[in-house]
């Protein structure tokens, strides 16, 4: 190994950019478990399809934008994020309306079997779109920044920071919709009870439309970040989706605020991984954070099922 | 003559739709016998093929025993599918990271061992759950397990893979396309009288119960739990017992076929074939290897080449959908199990009006399917 002279805090920066794509994905299928009540294995593609849907994007923002930026970023990323969340929303709530609706006898095992289905669809049309082949934002190189460097010695980079602001925004946004507007308490009462709801003269498929839509565009968002950290590559999302399983059941299925703990601890072990691995706590090292990620999930699902923050299994 | 007529028709064909789709199974052996005999198809080719299919089958019907009879959502086949064939391979090659060479049977014998202790293992926390952690979980075991053979070159030979795996029983007096096709045929009979005779047991009724409702069966006092371990594990040790004929089958193993697609292969193939029904797993293999190879000889064709598609993603696309299409229009597959669960002559009895006790076996060629539809 590379001798390691990475101060712990590093991991932990690393660790809170890592977390933040992840609490975006895991709302998302939380929502989607809670609401349509099934595990939805397309979400993880449909990250994926988030970020090339920006990455298309890109290529006719960047030339009419030119390269003025904000916060160390072009402002052409940030219509191409806006993008890519919209397309996203829209390709989740058509695939709602053709695929899951339609499903015979719409139990949530027939569901899922078909979300299967909906993630081959997914990676194959990016496959055949794309390529196969990993692409960059083509946002310019950033060095770190130079104060926090000199101050706390770990390296962040402004990119890592409107990841980590970003999320914040939308985290901060998507509560306030749920405590504040009505169609929030709607979504709430719909995640509690379905049928209670439905009785009460909710309109339950106004509340799924709004379901898919936020589900897709966090997902999106989660995937444009994770594209913009590493790479766009099509099998992304379907990579990552194991970890974003994990923190929805540490979290607790269904619930929307025990899905964005459970992100920030997943995330966070997945990055501290390599650091446990220095002082010994961990066997294994960072090619196994995906598998440290699942043992977690399995050694929830023993000792509290209905995970953090849920209720019932 | 008769004999064979009728037992085709009390077993496996029972109606005129299950009587057109084995037509069709019927003319396309036909085609295949003829396409070997006219010299188009290499005989060693076919039976590759047909020890291939054989393969699938077997995944199938273990896949069967879980989701079809339990309705346990495993979405790790490729997984146990590469236990089987690391423990053949590391065991019997003499040039793997172990270097034992020993004889096949301790692969498979490792093999069931193995699978079966990882079965119990994931079984443990989701089992008791609802089903869908099942399928969470086991597709994290399936990317850990594949992230183990990758990594651990030590023990597993990573990337670079497996080979000087040696054939099964090269002391036949056949060629060893033949003994393997003789092999896969002979494993796929015993599983397959196997799975019937537990089906029908009082084993099989209580898995049956527990997949249509499972508070009903524990409330007549099952041990829902251990049903669905006992029904998981047997599938894992079958899909084991078919990784470890893989690997003797094609005498070279790397990681790259562990990858969730060759799970979703499987889940196709009981899907199509018909949930429940290990006639249907067995065609519904078929279909997938079909599909795949089928597919693979687009590639060939000059034509396809010169438009310069990459086929590998239109294989994806064809796979997702067809899981889509079957999912939304036809849930029940080619060969839903109609009656699989009933004894012959039970069958005979209620046939006849279920009147005369000494059962009255009909005539070869009519077939019982009279009033006892699931």
């Amino acid at each position: 190994m590379i001798p390691l002279q990475i101060s712990p805090f590093q991991y932990v920066a690393n660790g809170v950019v890592f977390s933040s794509i992840i609490v975006l994905a895991a709302i998302g299928l939380s929502l989607v478990y809670s609401i349509a009540d099934f595990a939805n294995f397309a979400h993880g593609d449909l990250m994926t399809v988030g970020a090339f849907s920006a990455l298309f994007s890109v290529g006719f923002l960047r030339p009419m934008l030119g390269d003025a930026g904000v916060f160390g970023l072009p402002l052409w990323f940030f219509l191409a994020l806006a993008f890519g969340m919209g397309a996203a929303a829209v390709i989740s709530v058509i695939t709602d309306r053709v695929i899951y609706q339609p499903v015979k006898g719409s139990d949530s095992i027939g569901l899922l079997i078909s979300s299967i289905g909906v993630a081959l669809v997914y990676r194959a049309l990016v496959f055949l779109s794309f390529g196969t082949e990993a692409e960059r934002y083509g946002v310019p190189r950033q060095g770190p920044i130079p104060w926090v460097r000199e101050t706390l010695g770990i390296a962040v980079t402004p990119r890592n920071l409107v990841v980590v602001t970003l999320t914040i925004v939308l985290v901060t946004a998507l509560h306030l919709t749920l405590t504040r507007t009505t169609l929030g308490r709607k979504m709430r009462a719909t995640a509690d009870n379905a049928d209670l709801a439905r009785v009460s003269g909710i309109r339950t498929s106004e509340v799924i439309l709004a379901m898919w839509l936020i589900g897709g565009a966090l997902a999106a968002a989660g995937g444009v970040f994770l594209g913009l950290e590493e790479l766009v590559r099509p099998r992304m999302g379907f990579d990552i989706l194991l970890i974003v399983f994990a923190a929805v059941i540490l979290g607790g299925i269904g619930s929307v605020y025990g899905a964005m703990l459970g992100g920030f601890v997943i995330g966070m072990v997945h990055e501290l991984v390599p650091l446990f691995y220095q002082w010994g706590i961990s066997p294994v090292g960072s090619r196994y954070a995906a598998a440290v990620a699942f043992v977690i999930m399995v050694a929830i699902l023993l000792v509290r099922p209905s995970g953090i923050a849920g209720d019932s299994g | 003559m008769s004999a064979v007529s009728s037992w085709v028709s009390e077993t496996l064909v029972r109606d005129a739709t299950e009587r057109r789709i084995f037509a069709v199974l019927g003319l396309i052996t036909v085609l295949l016998v003829v396409g070997v005999l006219t010299g188009v198809i290499g005989p060693r080719f076919l039976l590759f093929q047909i020890a291939l299919v054989g393969m699938y089958a077997l995944l199938s019907l273990g896949l069967n025993v879980q989701w079809g009879y339990a309705g346990l959502i495993n979405f790790s086949v490729a997984a146990f599918w590469g236990i089987g064939a690391y423990c053949a391979a590391l065991l019997t090659a003499p040039n793997s990271p172990l270097g034992l060479g020993l004889h096949p049977v301790f692969g498979f014998l490792a093999a069931i061992v193995v699978s079966a202790f990882i079965a119990v293992l994931i079984g443990i926390p989701t089992l008791r759950l609802r089903e869908d952690y099942l399928a969470i979980a086991s597709l994290g075991l399936a990317e850990v397990i594949r992230a183990i053979i990758l990594n651990e070159r030590r023990w597993t030979a990573g990337s670079s893979g497996i080979s000087g795996i040696p054939n099964l029983m090269s002391w036949l007096p056949l060629t060893d396309a033949a003994t393997t096709a003789a092999i896969v045929v002979f494993l796929i009979a015993v599983v397959y009288l196997f799975l019937r005779r537990v089906h029908r047991s009082p084993w099989g009724r209580v898995l049956r119960t527990i997949r249509s409702d499972e508070d009903l069966a524990k409330a007549l006092g099952k041990n829902t739990y251990l049903f669905k371990m006992q029904a998981f594990v047997i599938g894992s040790v079958i899909m084991a017992i078919a990784g470890a004929f893989y690997a003797h089958l094609n005498l070279y193993i790397d990681p790259s076929d562990l990858v969730p697609l060759t799970t979703f292969y499987i889940w196709i193939a009981v899907i199509l074939g018909g949930t429940g029904s290990n006639r249907g797993a067995v065609v519904g293999a078929a279909v997938v290897i079909a599909i795949r190879e089928g597919t693979r000889f687009l590639n060939d064709i000059g034509f396809i080449q010169t438009l310069g598609i990459d086929l590998a993603p239109l294989r994806l696309l064809f796979v997702g959908g067809l899981i889509i299409l079957i999912m939304r229009f036809r849930q029940d597959g080619l060969l839903p199990p109609k009656d699989e669960l009933i004894w012959p002559a039970a069958r005979d009895e209620s046939s006849t009006g279920g009147a005369s006790p000494s059962g009255a076996v009909p005539d070869g060629g009519t077939s019982s399917n009279g009033g006892d539809d699931r």
